[in-house]
């Protein structure tokens, strides 16, 4: 009897992520392509669609970026706390939260000048995304609490925020019974930059690439990596791992937070229950692919905006914009076993020869 | 305020109890095993669907249930390979399985939006016991998924406990690497808790499109797979207490719809809050309480098993 068991290979085939990544995307399109032909669509028909639709003109490249842009920033929050071993699972919170702070300041600016007024916005969304992460982070540093479950439940908390503003005070007096806030006024909105594209994009880029070189090249970051090794190696080393603790996790809540106000200037017009559209959860996949690491966020977050607009734009079709979760969660999966595979060896060895303790197993194996 | 609005408060409390804890104990073997699975809502989706379909389709509520639980079983074997044989990050794994399952749901589901359901389950009294005024109306007048869940909840702390499976399962959740030297498998144990708890998250799943809300619609689960999760927290891994706690949790989503039949002049939107808020107090309290005895989480939870590389 012999039985498969992983090795882990001495060194990382190079490029391997990047290569786990198209895997990922091919794996899910054959998968999608079993689906839709099984559901009586023609797959190359829907994926053509969904091309030309988010890559095919300058608007649907504009509208592809502008999607990018809150994955963008929710897998940035959840990059930035993954870098130090911390989950952030509540960035579609944050997001709502920052929404929902921007919303504020557009209702109290009404007078202001747009560039004053849009800063405000941007600058209230990020503080509600920190305001929204400071529980969970005080009880992780404090007390030690579990952040995954503290920041997943106060989604469902914001959620319900949100739908309490739009059932009450914050209702639209002219939407009728449709649970939704008026319209924000033009000077409200995010200036555009091509096609559909917003500002916004530009605005994601720069933190992204703030963060990118704060993560890789500060000495704050160079800690933030070490505690995410080890924790005990950085309270040895006297890194306040509490003090980080905290900082990472409102950093994250803001990131997340702008992310929602961007959302809301650049491209929703109005508060509505769907703004955050799942955002915060895809970001955890994007944040995932990426591998943490801010520099490759933006190519996968700008697949990840690709699919979206193509789901949507597929449904002409009669077929569901649900087919792009699908996808999204296809390429995490085929992108997972593909990188498996590669930082991995497949061996087989004898049951009967297997040494419990492991240690032998590679002499068994014959390496 | 009548009597029968109390006796329907009561009767709906222990019926949304009852599709919380079904999930919610899928999840407390699993996590006891060692793997946070954060799919529920996924699987429920998924559970919830083929459920509705197969009951059109065959017009019996038994048959649906059962595949409502293997669909369930079979939705949650993605988090299983993910996270279990090919060892990826158990969060990550467990929200791609939550967007899967939704989409996937939706998917198979979106012709028969609105469909008039066939094959529920209707209200089986239990002759003798229904009779008793109030106690009978609450508890033995229920569907027959609501007598098979208290089993459900007994036999699970049975196994868990009490059998040499259950102390293996258990190990691998303490500690994978002893649990190994003992001559259990431990990703075979991981698996089935993987899947026996996606076959009950399937489940509840269909009770809710069979029973509770029979019909389907997308997003019908409506982030009740969050509320397990969060039970077993609030239930501290153990059966029992979950139970207790989806009496509460069951009680405010009971209540939500009835506040102001009751003259309650709070917003139901505040009330559903409270589930989430009320987990975060009780992990709050439990880290508090810790430091001075052992945390009652499985200790290798989120941690993949690899023996070449303990």
């Amino acid at each position: 009897m012999k039985r498969p068991v992983l090795v882990r290979r001495d060194r990382v085939l190079p490029g391997s992520q990047a290569f786990a990544f198209v895997a990922g995307l091919v794996v899910a399109l054959l998968f999608g392509a079993i689906l839709l032909i099984a559901s009586g669509h023609d797959p190359i028909e829907v994926y053509g669609r969904m091309w030309s639709s988010s890559f095919g003109s300058t608007n649907g490249l504009g509208r592809t970026f502008n999607r990018a842009v809150p994955l963008a920033l929710a897998g940035l929050a959840v990059a930035i706390a993954g870098t130090m071993g911390l989950w952030n699972i509540g960035a579609e919170g944050q997001i709502l939260a920052g929404a929902l702070g921007a919303a504020w300041v557009a209702r109290i600016g009404e007078t202001w000048s747009s560039p004053a007024l849009i800063t405000a916005m941007l600058v209230a969304g990020t503080i509600a995304g920190l305001v929204w992460a400071l529980g969970p982070a005080l009880a992780k540093a404090g007390l030690g609490v579990n952040e995954i479950i503290t920041t997943l439940m106060l989604n469902e908390v914001a959620v319900r925020v949100v739908r309490y503003l739009l059932n009450g005070a914050w209702k639209d007096p002219a939407s009728l019974n449709f649970p939704v806030a008026p319209k924000l006024p033009e000077a409200a909105r995010l200036p555009g930059l091509f096609g559909r594209a917003h500002l916004g994009v530009v605005i994601a880029l720069v933190v992204i690439a703030l963060v990118a070189v704060v993560v890789n090249r500060s000495a704050w970051g160079y800690e933030l990596r070490i505690a995410g090794s080890s924790g005990p190696a950085a309270a040895y080393a006297g890194i306040s791992l509490k003090r980080k603790i905290l900082t990472v996790l409102l950093v994250s809540g803001a990131i997340a937070g702008l992310g929602g106000a961007i959302e809301l200037t650049g491209n929703a017009e109005r508060i509505t229950e769907g703004i955050s559209n799942g955002y915060g959860f895809a970001g955890i996949i994007v944040a995932a692919l990426a591998l943490m690491r801010p520099w490759a966020i933006p190519a996968v977050a700008v697949v990840f905006g690709a699919v979206q607009v193509g789901g949507s734009s597929i449904q002409t079709l009669g077929v569901p914009a649900s087919v792009a979760d699908i996808l999204q969660a296809l390429i995490l999966a085929g992108a997972l076993i593909a990188g498996v595979l590669m930082a991995y060896r497949v061996r087989w060895v004898s049951t009967r020869a297997q040494d419990p303790s492991g240690d032998g197993l590679e002499a068994v194996a014959g390496v | 305020m009548s009597e029968a609005s109390i006796i329907g408060l009561f009767v709906f409390t222990i019926r949304f109890a009852v599709l919380l804890y079904l999930a919610a104990l899928g999840e407390v073997i699993a996590e006891r095993a060692g793997v946070l699975n954060l799919g529920v809502e996924g699987m429920m989706a998924m559970g919830a669907v083929s459920g509705f379909l197969v009951g059109l389709e065959t017009g019996n509520p038994w048959l649906a249930l059962i595949a409502g639980i293997i669909v369930g079983a079979l939705t949650s074997g993605l988090h299983a390979l993910l996270s279990v044989v090919l060892g990826a990050d158990q969060v990550v794994s467990g929200l791609a399985l939550t967007i899967f399952g939704l989409a996937l749901a939706a998917f198979i589901g979106k012709d028969k939006v609105g469909t008039p359901p066939e094959g529920t389950f209707e209200p089986l009294p239990v002759p003798g016991l229904s009779e008793i005024p109030w106690v009978g109306e609450i508890f033995f007048q229920q569907p027959p998924v609501v007598y098979l869940t208290a089993l459900a909840g007994l036999g699970a702390w049975y196994v868990l406990n009490r059998t040499r499976v259950g102390l293996g399962l258990r190990a691998a959740g303490e500690s994978a690497a002893t649990a190994d030297a003992a001559g259990h498998s431990v990703v075979g144990l991981r698996v089935g808790a993987v899947m026996v708890g996606g076959a009950f998250a399937g489940a509840s799943g269909a009770y809710l499109s069979l029973s509770l809300a029979p019909g389907w619609t997308e997003g019908m689960t409506a982030g009740r797979g969050w509320i397990a999760v969060a039970l077993v927290i609030f239930g501290a891994w153990s059966p029992g207490r979950a139970a207790l706690g989806a009496l509460l949790f069951g009680a405010t989503l009971a209540l939500e719809p009835r506040l102001q039949t009751f003259g309650v002049d709070i917003s139901p939107i505040l009330l559903s809050m409270l589930p989430y808020l009320l987990t975060i107090a009780a992990l709050l309290l439990l880290s508090i309480r810790s430091r001075n005895r052992p945390s009652p989480a499985p200790a290798a939870i989120g941690i993949p098993y690899r023996r070449e590389e303990r």
